[in-house]
């Protein structure tokens, strides 16, 4: 092999890494962007950013535990929307960002607007022509009033399909019920606070012939004790309720329907309810006489009423409003003891971690490749470019870990649970540690391919927590189910099968390179770091054995107490045990010789495929005791596996031209003894 | 030359690769055929190959049973890992490691064959020292005297289960005035009225009905069994009753013989715990709002003897006494009102090896770390040089 780097192979490789980077950029911008025109709202008027900060502290309780609207609207909008941030312009050609927060302020406050923000992300536009509507691209997202038209034909068809069994649904059928139970949801917010917009009409009864009068409901609510005797008069002697009465009722019961989900914000004053209630059930508890506080359920719904009607004045007013709203509300959570770390997430949302860290990632990622590029130019200089770019790598990625770690820190605070719990968790927590494992290594070994590899993979993996993120949208930091409730073995168990993913994950993509550098040519014929480089992923695959062995024993230890049975083939263990058989196979193939460097390095990118199975695969399977990672896409591991594969046939390709290249030259050098060393030079 | 090849590193190699195999089919096969079957088909001792089926498709390969590559490989690790293996301060990390892989292997076989596994349904305040097992039937014949059953006589599972296919079997009853003969056992099935459905098969019609073989559950415990049976009179002069056994019927079959008066039954095994377990408290919470399970917690009061021991019940905190150990399971009955009574389910577990995979953790974790950590400081101290960068 030659000595020197092959100029086509350094092509090649920046080649892959502009398609690689391009690849990350489609992913995390395209996917926040609009399709097609950024969609219109007549009027809006965006709403004041101390507002918005009232709001994103008001306590709503939902998926088990009590949480900021704030994190609340970001999974809502997350589910429906497909991203944290809205775009929109109003009739001057103004454009405005929405945040969650305020979408869910729209919808609950001003819902002229709300109809016209392109709240439903529809993938297939086929969806939409099976329901009457014009679409525009294949995806885009539509609006409530754009929808309407077709929403009763959208119910029929979703309920029809709704019949079948789920995996004979084929996306568009899936999409359809999807987007049916969307727009119901959507409704719920919409109508919740409809009751203090429009109030009950009170038809006029003096026979005038006048216009009724509008009362507010709470008003009505406060009656209920002699609306319940009257009626019970009507009962007992039969005559029919009069047709005023029936009209009031009739209303209270449609407000009090439009309100029955939506929001549950309000905390019940009995400690021991811990669940809480929205103002559609506070207003039929107290019609029906069953609410144990009627004074203060009523006092409840004036408070939500008050705020409504003070947003038509000044702004200034109905912040107050709303202040005194959340203040209210939050008071009763806090004595509670439901209040929890509400201001610590809302900050965890606004800081926006993740995202930072990632583009600390990519600013890394850049400043990897000038660092390989530079490689060992002038290296006897203090300030070489290499150096430099070196220091400024590291400077990012650290930074970028930091920002991992006290996003990792912050959730675990918030959650009151150690950081793993679901597949969410999973990923960020990989994320840190292979970040954390290959700076690491880099102090080990210094060779600058650990350096250059931990953004690298720290923006491949953070990618993926967002995709995943956006295409689950339920909220991870939600209490997890009763055979997770066990910290001691979340932290030892889970976190060390976790480790080991991201072990066997580094030495897979460690491997990756050393295939792209050996076969690309990149280095010339550098034995030693070749040698740094397998040492490394030896070291990398032990690492990844004694994390996956403990922490598969220990899962086994851990079933033994849960289900009665230290194995019971359930895929997740099976999966784990996966990783520790493959790893085994690897050590004593490699200590009985059967392979060697190449080999090695062949087995250990395959380990990708391992972890992939066990981490992600398993989960579609959806089998097995461990049902709280279960999710539903599946092409994406195929392409995984697809690529993983490709590395080895590129690597086994390679090492098939290598061994003929050297046949070749030791049989030049067999047939010529004398010329020999000028051919050789002119070959080189 | 034997005993090289048991003790080699190629066959480690080659047998890790074949379990690593198997565990991969298995968990895609338990997707369509359930947790038993599959358990049975790739991992029980009396197969020594298989043939993979996926999706509903045949695999056409071969491959050796898991159990018994299990077995090849205790014997390559006893003798390729420990005894062949130098013995130093080298390789004293990975002689431990090897040692508890062993003992693993060996508590993973005890486990398998000395298991006991069975369920006690308990209401609020009921209690209970009787288990039923999860997957064992076996038919009983009793004497009732008095309004009691006395003279229980227990036919156990393992004489019945390979009734099948036309094969029948004779159980001799001395001190009963008959003996009773089994055939045609079903391991998932029941009786149908042929009225309802005719038999499809020629199979026997006793009474009116036949039994109808299932498909078998793919979570095993809720199969039910059924056989035919033939009461064989000691009076010649009576001729031989046939009758209808199954698991999913209410009622035993009784029978007269001169005055006395005989049951007939089949339902699963029930073992004797020695102790009482009372009920006093169950409580199923959920997250507020949701249907995701938050703590399921028995309260129960162990009576032994005549003293008393409260012990709480929960996941992930089982009851452990005595050799046995009671998990929280799970509670009935389906479908229940948030005010509706409810009573638990403790799956009571018989294990003798059931604290064993914690100390070969100790031990393998121990072992590797120190191997591990070893080669890791060598490594370290040898590159000091500075090399080229990528």
């Amino acid at each position: 092999m030659s000595k020197n780097p092959s100029k086509t192979g350094r092509w090649v490789a920046a080649m892959i890494a502009v398609i690689g980077l391009c690849a990350v950029f489609y992913n995390v911008v395209m996917a926040t962007l609009p399709k097609g025109e950024i969609a219109e709202v007549k009027g809006y008027k965006p709403w004041p950013k101390e507002t918005v900060k009232v709001a994103e502290t008001i306590v709503v309780q939902d998926g088990g535990r009590t949480k900021p609207l704030a994190a609340y609207a970001g999974f809502k909008m997350l589910g429906l929307y497909g991203s944290r941030s809205m775009k929109i312009k109003d009739e001057n050609g103004n454009v405005y960002k929405i945040s969650p927060t305020e979408w869910v302020m729209d919808a609950l406050f001003r819902p002229e607007f709300a109809i016209q923000e392109p709240t439903f992300r529809v993938d297939n536009a086929e969806v939409l022509q099976a329901i009457g509507l014009t679409t525009k691209g294949k995806r885009d997202r539509y609006s409530y009033t754009e929808l309407e038209p077709g929403r009763d034909k959208l119910i029929e068809l979703a309920k029809s399909y709704e019949t079948l069994d789920a995996k004979k649904r084929d996306p568009v059928k899936t999409q359809t019920v999807d987007l049916a139970y969307n727009i119901n949801n959507y409704q719920m917010l919409l109508g919740y606070l409809g009751f203090a917009q429009t109030g009950i009409l009170l038809p006029d009864v003096s026979g005038k012939g006048g216009p009724g009068k509008v009362a507010f409901l709470s008003n009505v609510m406060m009656a209920a004790p002699e609306i319940s005797k009257q009626l019970s008069r009507y009962n007992s002697t039969g005559d029919p309720v009069p047709e005023h009465i029936q009209s009031l009722l009739q209303q209270v019961t449609d407000a009090a329907n439009f309100s029955n989900y939506g929001l549950f914000i309000l905390p019940p004053s009995d400690p021991k309810n811990d669940t809480w209630r929205s103002a559609g059930n506070e207003i039929m508890n107290v019609m029906t006489g069953k609410s144990e506080n009627p004074k203060q359920a009523i006092e409840d719904i004036a408070v939500l009423e008050d705020t409504v009607q003070a947003y038509g004045t000044s702004e200034k007013n109905f912040r107050n409003k709303l202040t005194e709203m959340r203040d209210r509300f939050d008071a009763r959570a806090k004595s509670r003891g439901d209040y929890g770390k509400v201001n610590l997430e809302v900050s965890y949302y606004r800081h926006n971690w993740f995202l930072y860290a990632m583009i600390y990632f990519l600013l890394g990622t850049l400043s990897t490749l000038v660092m390989w590029s530079f490689g060992n130019r002038d290296r006897n200089k203090i300030l070489s470019p290499g150096t430099v770019a070196s220091w400024v790598t590291l400077g990012f990625t650290v930074t970028g870990l930091i920002y991992c770690s006290i996003a990792i820190v912050q959730r675990c605070l918030i959650m009151g649970r150690p950081p793993v719990g679901n597949l969410y968790d999973t990923v960020i927590f990989i994320a840190a540690s292979s970040v954390g494992f290959s700076l690491i290594i880099e102090l080990m070994t210094r060779r600058r391919f650990a350096l250059g590899f931990a953004p690298i993979f720290g923006t491949l993996l953070i990618v993926l927590a967002r995709r995943y993120e956006v295409g689950d949208a339920t909220d991870h930091m939600d209490p997890l189910v009763a055979v997770l409730n066990s910290n001691y073995w979340l932290t030892i168990h889970v976190i060390t099968i976790t480790l080991g993913y991201s072990a066997g994950l580094l030495s897979a993509f460690l491997s990756c390179g050393y295939l792209l550098l050996r076969g690309l040519r990149l280095v010339g014929d550098d034995k030693s770091l070749f040698r740094a480089f397998t040492r490394t992923v030896y070291g990398c695959l032990c690492l990844t054995l004694f994390l996956s062995l403990v922490g598969t024993i220990l899962g086994g230890i851990w079933a033994n107490d849960s289900w009665g049975r230290f194995w019971g083939w359930d895929p997740k263990e099976n999966g784990a045990l996966l990783i520790v058989l493959w790893c085994l196979v690897i050590l004593h193939a490699r200590l009985g010789g059967y392979i060697r460097e190449w080999g090695l390095h062949f087995c250990s990118v395959f380990t990708a495929c391992i972890v992939g199975f066990s981490w992600w695969h398993v989960n579609f399977l959806g089998e097995g005791l461990h049902s709280y990672g279960f999710t539903s896409n599946t092409n994406t591991i195929y392409v995984f596996y697809a690529a993983m594969v490709s590395f080895v046939v590129f690597g086994v390709i390679v090492m098939a031209i290598e061994k003929q290249e050297k046949m070749n030259a030791s049989a030049l050098k067999k047939s010529s003894p004398v010329g020999s060393d000028e051919l050789i030079d002119a070959e080189g | 030359m034997v005993f090289d090849f048991f003790s080699g590193l190629g066959l480690a190699t080659v047998l890790l690769i074949f379990l690593g195999i198997l565990t991969w089919l298995a968990t895609l096969e338990q997707t369509e055929f359930g947790l038993q079957a599959t358990l049975h088909k790739y991992f029980s001792i009396d197969k020594f190959y298989l043939v993979p089926e996926i999706n509903g498709k045949v695999v056409p390969i071969i491959l050796p049973s898991g159990y018994w590559v299990c077995a090849l490989l205790l014997v390559n690790l006893i003798l390729g890992g420990i005894a062949r293996m130098r013995k130093g301060w080298k390789n004293i990390g990975v002689l431990i490691a090897h040692f508890s892989m062993v003992f693993l292997l060996i508590a993973g076989g005890v486990a398998d064959y000395y298991t006991e596994r069975g369920s006690m349904a308990l209401s609020k305040g009921q209690s209970s020292e009787v288990a039923e097992d999860y997957f064992e039937y076996v038919v009983e014949v009793a004497e009732i005297k008095d309004g009691q059953p006395q003279q229980i006589h227990f036919i156990p599972g393992k004489d019945l289960t390979d009734l099948d296919d036309g094969k029948s079997r004779i159980f001799r009853l001395p001190d009963l005035p008959f003996d009773i003969e089994i055939a045609g056992y079903l391991e998932n099935g029941g009786p149908v009225s042929e009225m309802e459905r005719a038999p499809d098969q020629n199979q026997l019609t006793v009474d009116g009905y036949w039994l109808m073989s299932r498909p078998s559950e793919k979570k095993a415990e809720l199969n039910t069994a059924a056989c035919y049976a033939r009461v064989l009179y000691r009076d010649k002069s009576k001729s031989p009753q046939p009758f209808i056994l199954a698991g999913a019927s209410f009622y035993p079959f009784t029978i007269k013989v001169d005055d006395r008066t005989f049951t007939f039954d089949m339902h699963k095994r029930y073992w004797v715990v020695p102790f009482q377990v009372k009920l006093d408290e169950f409580a199923a919470t959920f997250h507020p709002g949701t249907r995701k399970a938050s703590k399921f917690v028995s309260d129960v009061t162990r009576i032994e003897n005549g003293t008393e021991a409260k012990v709480k019940i929960e996941m992930n905190e089982p009851m452990r006494y005595e050799g046995l150990t009671f998990y929280q399971a799970s509670y009935g009955p389906q479908g229940a009102g948030p005010n509706d009574p409810l009573y638990s389910v403790l799956e009571v577990v018989r294990n003798p090896s059931d604290q064993w995979p914690k100390y070969c953790l100790y031990m393998a974790a121990f072992g590797l770390f120190v191997h591990f950590i070893t080669k890791l400081v060598i490594f370290l101290m040898g590159s000091t040089r500075k090399n080229r960068h990528v």
